[in-house]
Parts: C-alpha cells; structure tokens; sequence
C-alpha cells in the first residue's frame, strides 16, 4: 500500500460521497409514520429505508455503467438518474393514494405559500393533521434528494471498484458506508422533514460535521482493501 | 416508528457488561477454535463453531439495541440494526485484507473487532456531542453494536468461507454475493429481537432468546450457502445443527411468550373487558 | 438493442409489478411497518384487536430478507447442483416463505406479549391462517425479485457486474422502501379509519381508535387484503414496476457504451415528465376538492 496522490482523490472522493448522502437525506421529504395515515406531509416511511432504496438503486445503475466505461461522470449521472427515477416513481403513485384513495389535496403544514408554484396551504391542511401529500415543492427536494443520494453512492462506489476491482466487495462496502452516512443523516432529522424549506432543514451543518468525521474514518481504510487473489 | 414506546430505561437481569464479556468472548473463541481445529485436522467440519460465535455476538448486539433504543432515538429500531452491520461490514473486510496484506491472517480477527468498536465509539460520541442526543450510554452502546457486527459477519462468513484467509473469503463470501445473506440476516439478528418485542411489557429474557432464535435461522441459511463452498459434511452439519438449535429457541421463546401474555387463546372474540 | 432484451425488460417490468403489489398485500395483511404504529396504539388507548401485528424491522430490511434467502438458495442450487433456474428460484422462494413465517410469528408473539397491561391476548387461530397467506404473498415477491436479479446477471447484456445475491438484496430494499412509501397508505390512511370522513388524513385526536370490527363478526387481517389489494397493491406494483422497468429500458434501448449520453438523458426526461404530472396532479385535485371548510385563517385559497 502506498499513499500517493491518487489515494488522496480516492479518499477525498469517498467522503465527498458519504456528504452527498449525509445531505441528500435532508431533502428527501419523510414523514415518517404519520405520512401513512396521511397525518403529516411527505413520504410515509423512514429516513434511511428511502434513501438507502433510492440510492442503492443509483448504485445498480451506476454498477452497469462501471462494468462497460472506466469514465466518472457517466457513472455518477448514471447513479444520480437511477435513483431520480426511483424516487419520482415513488413519491408519483404515493401521490396517487393520497389524491385517489385517501381524496385529500396536497399542503404542507411548514409554511404558508409552496415556494415553487405560490399555491396557498393553509386553508388545504385537513383539521388535526400537519400536511398531507407531497405538494410541488417537497417532490422537488425529494428529486435533489435523491440527485444527491445516487451521486454520492456512485461517488462512493467509483474509487473503491478503482482500488480493489471487486465489484461485488466494492458494492457492498459501498452499502455499507451509505448507510452509516445515511442513519447518521437521519438521527440528525430525528425522523422527519419535508424539504429543503423545511426549518429542519437548516440543521444540516451538524450532519456535515458528523458525516465527515465518519466517513473519513472509513475512507482512509477503505482504500487500503485489495480485492483479494 | 416508535410511537409504540420503547421500554422506559429497560430494566435488564442479565448485566450488560456479562453480556458483552460472554458475546465478544463467544465470538472469539468460536471463531478461532473453529479456524485453529480447521486447520490442524485439515477438515471444514468445524466451521459451525464460528457460527456459534456469531451467534452470540448477535446476542450481545441484540442487547445494545435493547439498551439504545430503550430511550427512543427517533428513528425506530431498523436504523439503528442497519448502522450496526453498515459498521460491521467496513471493519470486517478492512481487519481480514488488512491482515492479510501484514502475512498474520490469524489477527484479521482482533483488527476488525479493534477497529470497528473504535469506530462505534466514534460514532456515538458525534451523536452526543454534535448532534446532542445526550443518551448516557450511546458511547458504549454503538462500540457493542458495531464491535457485534463485525463478529457476526466474520463468524459468518467463516462458516461460509472455511478459512481466514483473505483470498478465501473474497472468492467464497464476496464474489458469490454470499455476503449479501449475512449482513440482512445478521442486521436481523440484532435489530429483529427488540424490535419485534417492542411494548412497555418487554422482558429481557425473551428478547435475548428471540435473538438467539433468530441467530440460529441465520446459521441455517448460511449452512445453505455453505452447500457450494464446503463439504456436503460440514454444510450438512451447518444446516442440521442450526435447524436443532432453531427448534429448540423457537420452543423456548414460545414458552416465554406463554408466561409474559395476558392470555393464549385458541380462538375467542376480544377480553372482555373491550366488547 | 434487440428484440429478446427488450423482452426481457418488458418480463421484469411485469416482474416487478407483480412483485409490487404483493408485497405490499403482504405488509397490510401482517400490519407491517408505519401502519403498525396504530396497531399498536390500539391496545394502549384500550381497544384490544383480532389484527394481526407484524413488526419485521419495517418493510425494506424485511423484503431484502425474503428476495436475499430466495436468490442465495436459488444461486447455490444454480451454480452447485446445475437445477435449471426457475426450479432453483422456485425452491429458494419456497425456503424465504418459511423464514418469513418465522419472524411473523414471532414478531405476532413479541408484540402482543409485551402489551401484557393491555389485556391483548393472542390468538392462536389467527397464526394458523393468516400467517400462510402472509408466507405465500412472501414467496410471491422473492420468487419475482430473484427472477429479475436472475435475468439481469445471467441472460439481459450487458450482465450486471454485481453477484445475484447483492441485487436481490437491493431490490428488496427498494421494494420494501416503496410497499412502505405507497400502500401503506392505503392501509393507514383508509382501511384502519373508515368511519371518520372521508377525505382528509387521520385527525391526531383519533389516533388508536383503528376499526375493530367487520361486517359479521370482528375485523380479521384478511379482510384488510381484500380491500388493500383494489389499490393500495396495483399502485404500489406500478411504483416499483416503474422504477425497475424505466431504469433498465434506457440503458437496453441505447447502447451504455456508445450511447451512455442518450441513456442518462432519457432517464432525466422520464424525470422531469413525472415532476410535471405530479404538478398535474396537484393542480387538479385542489380545484376539485377545494379547501377544507373549517379553515379560519386569513390566507385566501
């Protein structure tokens, strides 16, 4: 093993990932339990199960482009579309159960107007519920959300493959920092959030500070593993 | 995911610093009476002792969860099992390659358990200190549950692999995707006994039996994948040895459940104190 | 592109689909995941119920669980004893089928034992039948993920570079992450409160107070399957038939190596054209429903 200055890319490549991830949570609109009984705005599931099934499915399509190109950036777009598409199918046919079954119209509880399209909320907020739905702006930050995410798991997975040329020990190493970045994201949340206009949201240096520690830590190993005989 | 409230403090009968003694001890002495008798008799039959091991690191893991998650984290008991082996992993593969690359393949053990409590510990004190949970034992907590999860995926993917070696493992756990069984089925291990006994009734024996239960399925299936990696002996003894063992916990935790319930009935409308 | 993958994207997509929609069934049957948290109030807010109270570790660990065991058994039976595939994969959803009878039981147990203050007692007639049909909703949903993870490593080019196993694990994540996102909600939002009104979300006054009885007799788990299964399961199958399906078409469609360009712009034009429908939807259903008559606020619709 010797440290020269590609190590230091890969290194730096790995956190930058784990960052990404670290980050991209927070725009992922969750609401946690109370989603599924259309009691708060957002996506009626935990934090890190999103963002682990949007994000590892931008690893499979990162994965495929790896095999074919050794060139970064169709890797990362690859990863980022892959888990755009996941999640925008996602939050789509969610959207369909709260509009078509649960016949509510979207809001968000966090503020009064949507930022993007100037829609009012308020007066759409069901009685003794915080939101429903996922209005514009929330399937917005949840597609940045997952941009990041796929990113940052491709990002995570490209020096890793570079190093040790498993892709199979590089894919579940990848799995595995993502979602260290991921729960330590999500603790930083404490469960829910609904966007990046979210006040939550403006806790996200914390996260930054926690995911670089972390992922430092695993990166300055990670890139010492070979990939056996 | 918690609003069924977790078990206010935990109360516990068995000392978490015993269970963590028995749970590392375990997994050591498993995996290397395992590695050590594999090797002088030149067989794979024993590789269920590594199994055993990861078995009872699971447990000690299983506990940690208990205890974390005894005061609501916010994000329910999966996270936190998903952390543990996400830890697991990165230690796991970095302590055999790293002991492999020193010539001492026998110490990939020690490394992975070293580095990835130092790692737990690590990320507990950024829980505390930057993120300001202020869980008195989320420091010690996520050292148990990291430094379990390292055990239970190399002990593990022992009893896939048969060897210690680096190269062993990356061609017979890695390149098969045999690892993909062992971190779901572990993560299981140590979230699934708390998680599936949350409730203000929870007992401590029956959460630590359930993960025995639960450790056992998981040797079984890793006795199925061992089926194209060792001899038909060995997986045969693999598989047979952990349906026993999953017997005899499933019964047991059946038992427990039986004494803790407010009542098992065959069938019946609701208590009557709710029609 | 050729004609047989475009076929075998077009078999996944109808894989996945079907994979959707039972596992979300199989998640409303056991009460799996965020609707659990109201099964589980239930008992507190003293109303003791005949439903079943699945907690597997929220629904992407657990489907990872079933599609993993599933892919594991089928690749050793493929690799080692040469069974031809759908045998093998048939066999290895078989063997995730009892596993997951295991933790549903378990967790059945787990749960009710520690509402002991409660007065929730267990039924054990309702192990005996609602639990099989959890187990072959299960097999359903591992025999169709291992079938895709199957052809995208051995029969779809280019092979996808990472073992059957560790894409079985992925896309049961990502199942579970969309049973858990979108029909649940048809199980929490509608079918556990169907006597409040209808069109809105749950009211936090009501929590707990989940419908305990049925049309003759009391509301058993099944009865929740058949109502989940007119939506809840369609969509979610659509959610992940979507993401497998569009995901996998572009890069048959345009060669990822000549053409890896057109490949990630198509996918961010499937992108873009779902943030527009989302819109569409939005847009449509707040002229339809209208405001909710009780606003008092000042802040004009």
């Amino acid at each position: 093993m010797n440290f020269d200055a590609l190590t230091i890319v890969y290194i730096l490549e790995i956190v930058v990932g784990g960052l990404m991830v670290g980050i991209g949570v927070h725009f992922v609109p969750v609401g946690g339990a109370p989603a599924a009984m259309a009691q708060a705005t957002g996506i009626g599931t935990g934090t890190v199960q999103l963002a682990a099934g949007s994000g590892l499915t931008g690893l499979l399509a990162a994965g495929l482009m790896m095999s074919v190109t050794d060139n970064i950036w169709p890797i990362l777009a690859s990863g980022a579309v892959g888990a755009m598409i996941m999640m925008d199918a996602t939050m789509l046919t969610g959207g369909w159960i709260y509009a078509y079954a649960v016949g509510a119209p979207f809001a968000s509880a966090k503020v009064n107007y949507d930022p993007i399209t100037g829609y009012s909320q308020p007066p759409y907020v069901a009685p003794g519920t915080v939101g429903q739905g996922i209005p514009t702006v929330c399937y917005v930050s949840g597609t940045i959300g997952a941009l990041m995410g796929g990113i940052g798991g491709a990002m995570i997975y490209y020096p890793l493959m570079m190093t040790n040329h498993n892709p199979s020990l590089s894919a579940l190493f990848a799995i595995g920092i993502f979602l260290v970045n991921a729960v330590l994201a999500s603790w930083n949340i404490q469960g829910t959030i609904e966007g990046f206009h979210d006040p939550k949201f403006k806790r996200w240096p914390k996260a930054f500070r926690s995911c670089l520690v972390a992922t430092l830590i695993l990166a300055l190993v990670a890139v010492t593993i070979t990939g056996g005989a | 995911m918690t609003v069924g409230g977790g078990a206010g403090g935990a109360p516990s009968a068995i000392d978490p610093k015993k269970l963590r003694v028995y749970g590392l001890a375990g997994a050591l002495v498993g995996i290397y009476l395992a590695a050590i008798l594999n090797s002088v008799l030149g067989t794979d039959i024993f590789s269920i002792l590594a199994a055993a091991g990861a078995v009872a690191a699971a447990v000690m893991g299983a506990n940690a969860v208990r205890r974390v998650c005894g005061y609501g984290i916010g994000t329910g008991v999966p996270s936190i099992g998903m952390l543990a082996l996400g830890m697991g992993i990165v230690g796991a593969s970095f302590g055999l390659s790293t002991a492999e690359q020193l010539g001492i393949s026998m110490a990939g053990v020690i490394i992975a358990l070293v580095y990835a409590m130092v790692f737990g510990y690590i990320v507990g004190a950024i829980a505390n200190k930057v993120m300001g949970f202020n869980i008195p034992i989320m420091e010690e907590g996520l050292t148990d549950l990291s430094g379990a999860g390292a055990m239970a995926i190399i002990g593990w993917s022992y009893a896939v692999s048969g060897s210690l070696a680096y190269a062993d493992m990356v061609t017979k756990v890695f390149n098969t995707g045999y690892l993909a069984i062992i971190f779901i089925c572990g993560g299981l291990a140590i979230l699934h006994p708390f998680n599936a006994n949350l409730g203000p009734d929870e007992k401590q024996d029956r959460t630590l039996v359930n993960g025995l239960m639960v450790g056992s399925l998981a040797t079984v299936a890793v006795g199925l994948c061992s089926l194209a990696t060792l001899s038909t002996t060995a997986a045969l003894i693999t598989i047979v040895i952990g349906a026993a063992a999953w017997y005899y916990f499933y019964v047991w935790y059946y038992r427990l459940v039986k004494r803790d319930a407010a009542a098992v009935v065959g069938t019946g409308l609701l208590p009557p104190s709710a029609l | 592109m050729d004609a047989l993958s475009m076929g075998l994207v077009a078999a996944m997509g109808a894989l996945a689909t079907v994979a959707g929609a039972s596992e979300d069934i199989e998640s409303d049957i056991g009460s799996q995941s965020n609707p659990n948290s109201q099964v589980q109030l239930a008992a507190q807010v003293g109303n003791p119920h005949r439903i079943y109270n699945k907690a597997i570790s929220g629904e992407p660990p657990a489907n990872a669980l079933w599609a993993t065991t599933a892919a594991v058994v089928a690749y050793t039976l493929i690799t080692k004893f040469a069974m031809p595939a759908l045998f093998a994969i048939a066999i290895g959803a078989s063997v995730a089928a009892l596993f997951n009878g295991v933790f549903s039981t378990s967790a059945y147990f787990g749960r009710s034992a520690s509402q002991r203050r409660f007065n929730q007692w267990i039924y054990l007639d309702i192990v005996r039948y609602t639990t099989t049909s959890i187990m072959a909703h299960a097999w359903i949903t591992a025999f169709c993920i291992t079938c895709i993870a199957y052809i995208q490593t051995a029969i779809l080019t280019p092979h996808h570079p990472f073992p059957m196993p560790v894409i079985a694990l992925i896309w049961g994540l990502t199942v579970g992450a969309i049973g858990s996102s979108v029909g649940d909600i048809h199980y929490g939002g509608e079918r556990e409160f169907q006597w409040r009104l209808f069109g809105q979300g749950l009211n936090t006054m009501l929590s707990g107070q989940i419908v305990r009885k049925a049309e003759a007799g009391l509301r058993n788990s099944i009865d929740n399957a058949w109502f989940c299964t007119k939506l809840g399961g369609p969509l979610t199958g659509l959610g992940f038939g979507l993401t497998v399906f569009l995901d996998n078409w572009r890069t048959t469609v345009f060669d990822p190596v000549t053409q890896a360009g057109l490949a990630i712009g198509m996918g961010l034009f499937f992108v873009i054209i779902m943030n527009l429908y989302n819109f569409y939807v939005e847009t449509s259903i707040r002229k339809k429903y209208g405001p909710y008559p009780g606003y008092k606020g000042d802040i004009a619709a």
